[in-house]
């Protein structure tokens, strides 16, 4: 029963987990919009640096889906 | 030989040489070559002194900066940004996510779920450390404010995904002031400069800046100059 319970719990917050991951991928997607048309407006040193970093965070939202789906 | 005289004769590669008209000396490669923005670099220098890096909070003449709405013949002078001061709040909670995770081992939260759900939570932590930090940063970095040889302008993104522009001619500003409040902004010499102006937009401020009263003896002489 206990064990029954457990492993509901388990599913519920595996759901909610994925679920999250697929909302902050979403971000992910905004924050390399967001980069691009602050780099378009604002031409600097650094802008590849940061576009790169928004790409970077980008492929951890996706690996962060994987790990929900594979590991939980 | 004789050669042809009728240049439509000669072959690209023969020396035309014209003793009439002699051939002009090759141009300067000083950098301090005289233009007419030249006297206003230089006292943006005098004003204001030298960058030391590019992530400094202020950039004089500086050489690898651009922005979408600038003129073709505009010279960018002064480059503000926040001082760095204001970055402290959000780098102290940055450094602090990072030892979150530590606090599990003193407090057992997450002490209900297995090891591998544990781990997949201090990812998710971790990623999300980097996004408040990254997003902290850009939100400093990109709030630009720009002294041209023709107008003030302020550069703002208030959130995800909004952009706010604002400039004034250089020969609208009516009045500048500046203000510095509180014990951090005494100390280490940064604070707001109001520019009032005769455009569409009343005002312009520059927010908590470094040198405000240097920012506004330069608006100063910029504005002499176009007045």
């Amino acid at each position: 029963m206990l064990s029954n319970a457990t492993t509901l719990i388990l599913f519920i917050t595996k759901i909610f987990a994925i679920v999250g991951a697929v909302l902050y991928f979403i971000f992910g997607l905004i924050v390399v919009k967001q980069v691009g048309m602050m780099t378009r407006s604002v031409n600097d040193k650094f802008n590849g640096i940061l576009t790169v970093f928004s790409y970077l965070h980008l492929a951890f939202c996706l690996f962060l889906i994987l790990m929900t789906i594979v590991v939980l | 030989m004789t050669r042809s005289k009728d240049l439509d004769a000669v072959a690209p590669d023969d020396p035309v040489i014209n003793p009439s008209t002699p051939t002009p000396p090759p141009p300067s490669v000083d950098s301090n070559s005289a233009d007419s923005t030249d006297p206003l670099r230089q006292k943006a220098y005098d004003l204001m002194g030298h960058a030391k890096h590019s992530l400094s909070a202020l950039l004089v003449n500086p050489k690898v900066f651009n922005f979408e709405e600038k003129d073709h013949d505009e010279e960018i002078l002064v480059v503000l940004r926040p001082h760095w001061f204001t970055n402290v709040r959000w780098l102290l909670i940055t450094f602090f996510m990072l030892f979150a995770p530590l606090l599990i081992r003193v407090v057992p939260l997450l002490s209900f779920f297995p090891a591998r759900y544990q781990f997949v939570m201090i990812i998710f932590w971790y990623i999300l450390t980097f996004a408040f930090a990254f997003e902290s940063f850009l939100s400093w970095y990109f709030d630009v404010f720009i002294i041209t040889n023709e107008r003030v302008i302020d550069i703002d993104f208030e959130n995800l995904l909004n952009k706010k522009f604002s400039e004034a001619g250089l020969d609208k500003i009516q009045d500048t002031s500046t203000r510095v409040a509180g014990l951090a902004q005494t100390m280490f010499n940064f604070g707001d400069v109001l520019i009032q102006t005769a455009a569409e937009i009343p005002e312009i401020t520059f927010e908590k800046v470094p040198n405000p009263e240097k920012i506004i003896k330069i608006i100063q002489e910029l504005t002499e100059d176009k007045h």
